[in-house]
């Protein structure tokens, strides 16, 4: 047992592990449409429901969802917020940053993604802006990956 | 207490497969449930099994997981360790009257994970085990080390269990390693940690494994062939390897708890087939100890007396065990998937050529086996 | 449910930064003050439940394993159940099915957190895979800063409004934490400071935000023969409830959060009550944020839906109200999250006994225990009573 004036140490200690994961052929077709500047959803065939990013299955009905459908580039806010805290990975220089959830048009359920194409570190400017079922737009990335940052930021249209 | 019936099993083969997690876990539990013919939310309640440390780079390993185990909305759990604990709670949850059907699985895919010694290197706390290197393997080769020396097991022994489960792997579709290998090869296997050679060290596979448990009434209803669960037991050591007689395991007293729920008082005489956990394939000898199938220190004696081969008495992994499919949080859910397919008759062409009544299976994992569980199942 | 079952002892640690002992010894704390409550010793239970946030969270994975003699656990059963934030009303429900069962009669459930030893949000940010998910930044508060202005939106709520009502909480909490021996923050903060604080993610200021806290909570389970044989006075488990949405948080509304309904309404059915503002004597609603508080009052049935904000600021959920919610000061002020769903429900089961000392509701017959896990997904429950 520690002597009570003496505080107990700690030790520091970093754990790296690496992973490869598998897209898979419906996420890896999903990637390939933003490569392509296309959003892409399937549709279930049970409930009619359409969800993006793309699934092999419906997650409520449980069939497989075969169906493509490429949606809608524009859509409305279901929701936003603005991070302005750093942790270990995301730095100073990397905030503030607007996250938000759009209901893209004639998609069940919510897209994520970030809001940008202004001065968003002035956070009035982002709250006066930035409204739940203000209408937004992709801005697609001049160079394209397969990845989700290939939709580099949703723009507010008027 | 009330009976729980196994109705039906589906799982994947354990090798690498292209398909992501969620596609690949979809698979296996969209077959079970069309089997038995229910719709996903027809099920009672779900129990998962996966870890978030094997489960290709995600945290909380439940929230990815729910969607494709069938989840949605219905009363659920997940348990973080071997997937025969996620089977023992869906029986727990049948057997308090709640709901008349589980669906439990087990999944991972070890192809998008980092290696097995880098895994369970991490299961070592950061101030005494990990600097000392200690990880499943090192820890096996220290425990195969005490057993050679202590009962004058042979290499060769211990050598012949990877080449009778390689060898009933055979015959098994999902297996993930199929070949035909001598006691020499295995000897001559690179030394990875002496006197473990790599031969006798599972590998690294893929696999989900689903399985529907029901209530007796309900099983009845919904298969002519349901494997009952008729013991159970399981047991903890403590952590230090230091702290521990190596080669006396809590095995034991999960056994003992199994037997005893089961009403087996002669394991050797009245298990007709046994699916074991055995990473490191002098484990299956000392398993096979632990488990009553033999005296102390005659493993190596059992293995020479051909009694564990796929046509002798008590026949050890006949789908060829850990050592030919290893998906770490799955394994133990597929040692009770085999064990009920041979009650039912339905392995296929590693079925047992006799009438298969009372089987066991078991899983561990820990250091040198920290934690086991023993099923015992019967027709 | 097959047999009844009951809380015959709770423990909790000193919770708040603990690197004055090892994860290990911080278990020990609470297996013994369990122990000690429940006024038996380790040789008395049939199985231990372990539950913990990802291995992450502190370095060690299936630390369960490392943990085994703190946890009383050598040379007897364990399951490790995990389900996220949720994971301290999982356990207890492994523990609840296992007596139901009858595969055991007495079993030590045991959650922690050791959050210093680790970085909690970088943690967060691994729960969602790597490719969909690349804008998933600013982990739990950037994921529950969005929810509550979906919930604000959805019901046309007035921002000011929600504000303030997330003050009350802010203040009713940090008041709740200042009595309660075992809480991690000790502040006496004004209604003014919470609405002043500063912005986290937006709406979320500082003082609406749990902290990452060490501890450890432990519950001892019993069958009723056990229970009505070793304990003057159960808390006996009226009900539980627990369910799960789409790992895509897209899919489902979270404004109006469906698996916070069902569980409550699954938990509800078989305690027998139907009126829970009327029924319920406290409640210990999980909310690392003061807008999830919010929430979850309408998603538990306390109020009607998109009117939370009118009953908060009316003292509905304040001390004296209706229903005081949060005595304990929540996981506002303490946020072991392992642990915290299972002091949720420790700190219900002392409600019911008459054990909460400075923070006891007087009278309370019933309670609620709550928490929430995962991508926006889980919801679980537990409701415990004085009387079978």
């Amino acid at each position: 047992m520690a002597e009570k004036n003496e505080k107990p140490r700690t030790i520091h200690t970093v754990l790296r592990v690496p992973f490869e994961m598998a897209l898979g052929p419906t996420w890896t077709r999903f990637f390939e449409g933003l490569r392509e500047k296309k959003i892409l959803g399937t549709k279930c065939k049970e409930c009619g429901r359409i969800l993006v990013p793309a699934r092999p299955f419906c997650p409520r009905c449980f069939e497989p969802m075969e169906e493509w459908v490429e949606v809608a580039q524009e859509g409305t806010i279901i929701t936003w917020s603005y991070v302005n805290y750093t942790y270990f990975g995301v730095t100073a220089d990397m905030i503030p940053i607007v996250p938000t959830r759009i209901k893209l048009d004639g998609v069940d359920g919510g897209w994520g993604g970030r809001i940008g194409g202004f001065d968003i570190k002035d956070f009035d400017l982002v709250n006066k802006k930035v409204k739940v079922g203000a209408r937004v737009k992709a801005v697609w990335s001049g160079e394209r990956h397969g990845h989700l940052r290939d939709i580099e930021y949703w723009e507010i249209i008027e | 207490m009330q009976k729980v019936g196994i109705v039906e099993v589906a799982m994947t083969p354990g090798t690498e497969s292209s398909l992501s997690l969620m596609e690949f876990t979809y698979k296996p539990v969209k077959e079970v449930l069309d089997k038995a013919g229910l719709r996903r939310d027809q099920v009672g309640t779900y129990v998962l099994a996966s870890t978030d440390i094997m489960h290709s780079g995600m945290s909380c390993a439940n929230a990815f997981d729910w969607d494709a185990a069938g989840a949605f909305m219905k009363p659920a759990s997940r348990e973080e360790g071997d997937g025969i604990t996620a089977f023992i709670y869906g029986c727990m949850r049948i057997m308090s009257g709640r709901h008349d059907t589980a669906l439990v699985v087990g999944l991972i895919k070890g192809s998008e994970n980092a290696e097995n010694d880098t895994i369970t290197s991490c299961f070592a706390d950061p101030f005494y085990s990990r600097p000392l290197g200690i990880q499943e393997t090192t820890a096996a080769a220290m425990q195969m080390r005490l057993y050679l020396e202590r009962y004058g097991i042979t290499e060769e022994q211990c050598a012949k269990v990877v080449v009778k489960n390689l060898g009933n792997a055979l015959f098994n579709p999902y297996a993930h390693i199929k070949k035909r290998v001598s006691v020499e090869d295995v000897l001559k296997s690179e030394r990875i940690c002496d006197p473990l050679k790599a031969m006798e060290c599972a590998p690294k596979s893929d696999g989900v494994c689903a399985m529907l448990l029901a209530s007796e009434e309900k099983a009845r209803k919904l298969t002519n062939n349901p494997v009952w669960l008729k013991g159970w037991g399981s047991s903890m050591d403590t952590f230090y390897l230091g702290d521990r007689d190596l080669l006396d395991t809590q095995l034991k007293t999960a056994a003992v708890g199994a037997y005893k729920m089961a009403g087996i008082s002669d394991p050797r005489k009245e298990i007709d087939v046994a699916e074991i956990c055995e990473p490191y394939a002098f484990q299956e000898l000392l398993w096979c100890e632990e488990l009553g199938f033999c005296a102390q220190g005659q493993g190596g004696k059992l293995i020479d007396s051909g009694v564990t081969q796929i046509a002798g008495d008590l026949p050890v992994n006949p789908s060829g065990g850990v050592l030919a499919t290893n998906p770490y949080v799955s394994r133990g859910l597929y040692r009770v998937a085999e064990a009920a397919l041979q009650i039912r008759g339905e392995a296929g062409q590693h079925q047992l050529d006799k009438k298969v009544n009372t089987a066991l299976a078991c899983a561990g994992y820990g250091f040198a086996g920290q934690w086991h569980g023993v099923a015992i199942l019967g027709n | 449910m097959g047999r009844a079952v009951a809380v015959i002892g709770t423990g909790q640690t000193r919770h708040g930064r603990r690197d004055d002992v090892s994860y290990p010894d911080l278990i020990k704390e609470a297996v013994k003050a369990a122990f000690e409550d429940a006024g038996i010793t380790s040789q008395d239970i049939d199985a231990v439940v372990y539950g913990s946030m990802p291995s992450m969270m502190e370095g060690v994975a299936y630390n369960h394993f490392y943990f085994a003699d703190a946890l009383r656990v050598v040379g007897k059963p364990l399951l490790r159940t995990e389900t996220c934030g949720s994971t301290g009303q999982s356990i207890a429900h492994t523990g609840i099915y296992w007596i139901a069962s009858g595969m055991a009669d007495i079993i030590l459930v045991v959650g922690s957190e050791k959050q210093h030893e680790g970085d909690a949000q970088a943690t967060m940010t691994t729960i969602p895979e790597a490719f969909m998910h690349a804008d998933f930044v600013g982990g739990a508060p950037v994921a529950f800063s969005m929810q509550s202005r979906e919930w604000m939106g959805h019901f046309n709520i007035d921002e000011d409004k929600a504000r303030e009502a997330a003050a009350i909480i802010s203040v009713d909490c940090h008041d709740g934490g200042l009595k309660n021996p075992y809480a991690h923050i000790r502040v006496n903060i004004t209604k003014e400071d919470a609405m002043k604080a500063r912005i986290i993610t937006y709406p979320v200021r500082l003082l609406d935000v749990c902290p990452s806290s060490d501890g450890a909570c432990a519950v001892i389970f019993a069958s009723e023969d056990k229970a009505k044989k070793i304990c003057k006075k159960p808390a006996w488990v009226k009900g539980t409830g627990f369910r799960g949405e789409e790992y895509f948080s897209g899919d489902s509304s979270k404004a109006v959060w469906q698996s916070a309904i069902e569980a409550s309404k699954e938990a509800y059915k078989q305690a027998g009550i139907t009126d829970p503002l009327k029924e319920l004597d406290v409640a210990e609603v999980y909310n690392p944020f003061t807008y999830q508080q919010l929430m979850f009052l309408e998603c538990l049935g306390f109020c009607p839906p998109g009117e939370s904000p009118d009953y908060v600021v009316k003292g509905v959920f304040s001390p004296g109200g209706k229903l005081f919610c949060n005595p304990s000061g929540g996981v506002l002020c303490t946020n072991p999250i392992g642990a915290a769903g299972l002091i949720r429900l420790a700190e219900a089961a002392m409600q019911v006994t008459g054990k909460a000392g400075a923070i006891q509701v007087e009278g309370a017959k019933l309670a609620l225990s709550h928490a929430m896990g995962g991508a926006l997904q889980f919801n679980g429950i537990t409701i415990l009573g004085s009387e079978l």
